[in-house]
């Protein structure tokens, strides 16, 4: 049977629930993604909190926090099939225990273990690529564009770093982003119309960067494919030091 | 800022020019959680960009001064160039390092220095710009300062307990060299703050030392101190006792940087001198540099040769083989003279040499024996290791592992089994992993510094307690 769910942590966790009491997911997709077939039953699957509850803490007691992390990781990741693939995980998770998130090769926990890589990875990336403008008002904010939706996984070492500044990190493709001030902090939802005008200084700044940027380069070791392994192309869009025209 | 930021553009233009031939840009080794108005420091380091010469920019890397008394023959600072020259106030490079750090480009400040005047007044304008950085703007982020040769004892320590990171730099692999390319630099100058840095540490309890040289030794005993010092503690009548009095004195410990290709000297002299500062002053890291000719001196060699980027590659490979994987210098030369395979990992240069170690079989060796396994590492050591708790591992676990099987298939057998298909004699491998460098070699040469930042993720993880 195929699930069809609200797209949610929690509605993910509940379709774990449907798994064991009511009938074996075949797959599991989100409404508006899913294509209608003929092959398969199909089943809605309202997001119930204390379903959810349950399986969050089965897992967690019986498996490890880790492990939880991991499932959560890999729903904020952008892989394919991913909830088949949390799915599979949390049902040996629950037959071998903790020692599952060391099982590197195996292809079940693989496909979870691969993709929490891959979203800290990411999550690393934009600790370094986040750059932050100054607005009127004095916050600072920062564009971001990441493969996998991390910015509330950057929470954590902005707000320790920055918690005296206020400050918005906008992830520019999901129309979301990460407004925090002090040790507080929150997601809402966000779009281009929201951004007040930078500072004058701001261009100053940016200017002073670029400038440093193209002085540090020694030029006897000029190496680009150096430079694109480290710094994708995918993410200069949003990086100062990458952009030539003013 | 307005008409001034014309003033700072030019100012760091020049004096971030001048800094560049600096290496480190590591803003590793001390984790602290905000505590001041802003910043953080993370234990693994943080890059922020990367530049056209593909070496990541971490720190904010500029000289305080270009104005130089000393006229070193190897520096593009020396007194007789003729180029442009600058020197930031004290409060003008703190705003800019806080207003670098607050956009997310930078970790943190490395500040180096032309030698003004004396080496002492440079080292109070030093401590002055730190301190504002440190007291007034309440910055908790990264701050590495230079130390230059011949500063007093006094200041130097006042700078180590702003800085997180201190080094000074050796410059040259041995003393001859030093005193033919910077005359003005005695190797006395360059020690004894050294020296004092390593015994300072000692006092607090706090040397950690390289790598995985010491793990699992206590550094911090007075045995270990060195020089002048050493003796009052040895006579004092209060033992000896760690002492950890709430003001760190550069938790980040200390580094140095050498110039290699310059002087005529071979790897295994410039490896011996790393092992030494390794051994003696427990120093985090040495740097190296390949040669570039920005001046020209007679002293010096050809000024049209390009870097000897891909000596320098081999140079830090044997590096991380002292420090993390329990290499000697005199396992990996047959004299002084010797110098390192260019066409092969020093690794896979050992090996080959010492054929008779292997193969080793991958279910019963130990740590330290899978660390010798040319294709192994750390992480990949680990993970055997763990994965043989619960069952043994043939070679398709070892390739899910991260095995570079490819290498490791000469030196190794799994469950008894051999998989080399080639005689276990050193000229039929080697010629198998001169074939497979090749094709390796070009993507090496284009991205050395990215093998260095993989290198520096060991370091993380090292320094992180996960190795």
């Amino acid at each position: 049977m195929d699930y069809l769910y609200d797209g949610s942590f929690s509605g993910l966790l509940t379709c774990i629930y449907h798994h064991y009491y009511t009938e074996k997911a075949t797959g599991i997709f989100t409404k508006d993604s899913y294509q209608m077939n003929l092959l398969n039953d199909v089943m809605t699957v309202e997001t119930q909190q204390d379903k959810a509850d349950r399986v969050y803490d089965a897992l967690e007691e019986k498996v490890s926090h880790y492990a939880v992390t991991c499932i959560y990781k890999t729903f904020l990741s952008s892989v394919p099939d991913k909830e088949m693939k949390i799915l599979r995980f949390a049902v040996m998770a629950f037959r071998v225990g903790p020692g599952i998130t060391l099982m590197h090769g195996n292809d079940v926990a693989e496909g979870v273990l691969g993709a929490v890589k891959a979203v800290g990875n990411e999550t690393e990336k934009m600790r370094q690529f986040v750059r932050f403008a100054q607005l009127k008002g004095g916050i600072m904010y920062g564009r971001i564009e990441p493969d996998h939706d991390v910015t509330e996984l950057l929470w954590h070492h902005f707000t320790e770093r920055f918690s005296f500044q206020p400050f918005i990190i906008h992830d520019v493709g999901r129309d979301k982003a990460l407004v925090a001030y002090g040790r507080e902090w929150y997601i809402t939802d966000f779009t281009d119309e929201d951004i007040p005008e930078y500072t004058e200084e701001e261009m100053d700044y940016q200017q002073l960067w670029k400038d440093y940027f193209d002085n540090i380069a020694i030029k006897q070791r000029i190496n680009p494919a150096c430079q694109r392994n480290n710094v994708p192309m995918k993410y200069r869009k949003h990086l100062v030091e990458f952009q030539r025209v003013k | 800022m307005g008409s001034s930021m014309d003033v700072i553009m030019d100012k760091l233009k020049i004096l971030a020019d001048s800094a560049k031939y600096d290496v480190s840009c590591s803003s590793s080794g001390v984790g602290r959680a905000g505590s001041g108005a802003i910043g953080s420091t993370t234990a693994a380091g943080l890059c922020h960009s990367w530049s056209a010469d593909g070496r990541c920019i971490s720190l904010l890397k500029v000289l305080f001064t270009n104005k130089c008394v000393y006229n070193c023959e190897y520096c593009v600072n020396r007194r007789e160039n003729d180029f442009p020259r600058a020197s930031f106030e004290p409060e003008e490079l703190a705003r800019l390092t806080i207003e670098f750090y607050r956009r997310n480009y930078i970790e943190g400040l490395f500040l180096s220095s032309a030698v003004e005047v004396s080496p002492d007044y440079t080292a109070e304008r030093i401590l002055k710009a730190i301190s504002i950085l440190r007291y007034e703007y309440r910055f908790t982020g990264y701050i590495h300062a230079k130390i230059i040769p011949g500063v007093s004892k006094e200041l130097l320590h006042e700078i180590g307990l702003v800085a997180d990171r201190l080094s000074i730099n050796i410059e040259m692999p041995n003393s001859e060299s030093l005193s033919m390319l910077a005359p003005q630099k005695k190797p006395e100058q360059i020690f004894a703050p050294m020296k004092q840095i390593t015994n300072t540490l000692i006092e607090r309890g706090a040397l950690v030392g390289p790598g995985n040289m010491f793990k699992g030794q206590d550094i911090n005993t007075p045995a270990n101190m060195l020089g002048t010092d050493k003796l009052s503690y040895d006579n004092a009548l209060v033992p000896f006792r760690k002492r950890r009095d709430g003001t760190a004195f550069a938790p980040a410990g200390q580094t140095t940087q050498m110039i290699i290709g310059a002087a005529g000297e071979s790897d295994a002299q410039i490896l011996t001198t790393s092992e030494n500062l390794y051994k003696t002053f427990k120093m985090k890291r040495v740097y190296y540099s390949a040669y570039i000719p920005v001046v020209s001196s007679p002293k010096l060699p050809d000024i049209k040769g390009a870097p000897p980027l891909k000596r320098e590659h081999r140079v830090y490979q044997a590096d991380w083989l002292l420090r993390f994987y329990g290499f000697t210098v005199s396992e990996l030369f047959r004299g002084p003279g010797d110098n390192l395979d260019p066409d092969l990992d020093p690794k896979v240069m050992w090996a080959l040499r010492n054929l008779d170690f292997f193969p080793v079989e991958v279910n019963r060796a130990s740590y330290d024996e899978l660390m010798r396994v040319p294709g192994i590492g750390a992480v990949t050591a680990r993970r055997i290791l763990r994965a043989r708790r619960m069952s043994s591992v043939g070679f398709d676990e070892l390739k899910k592992m991260g095995v570079v099987l490819k290498r490791a298939k000469y030196f190794i057998t799994c469950r008894g089994k051999y998989r080399g298909d080639r005689d276990f004699l050193p000229e039929t491998i080697r010629s198998a992993m001169i074939g497979m460098e090749d094709g390796l070699q070009m993507s090496m040469f284009d991205s050395n510094w990215n093998l260095m930042e993989q290198g520096a993720a060991m370091e993380k993880l090292s320094e992180s307690g996960v190795i």
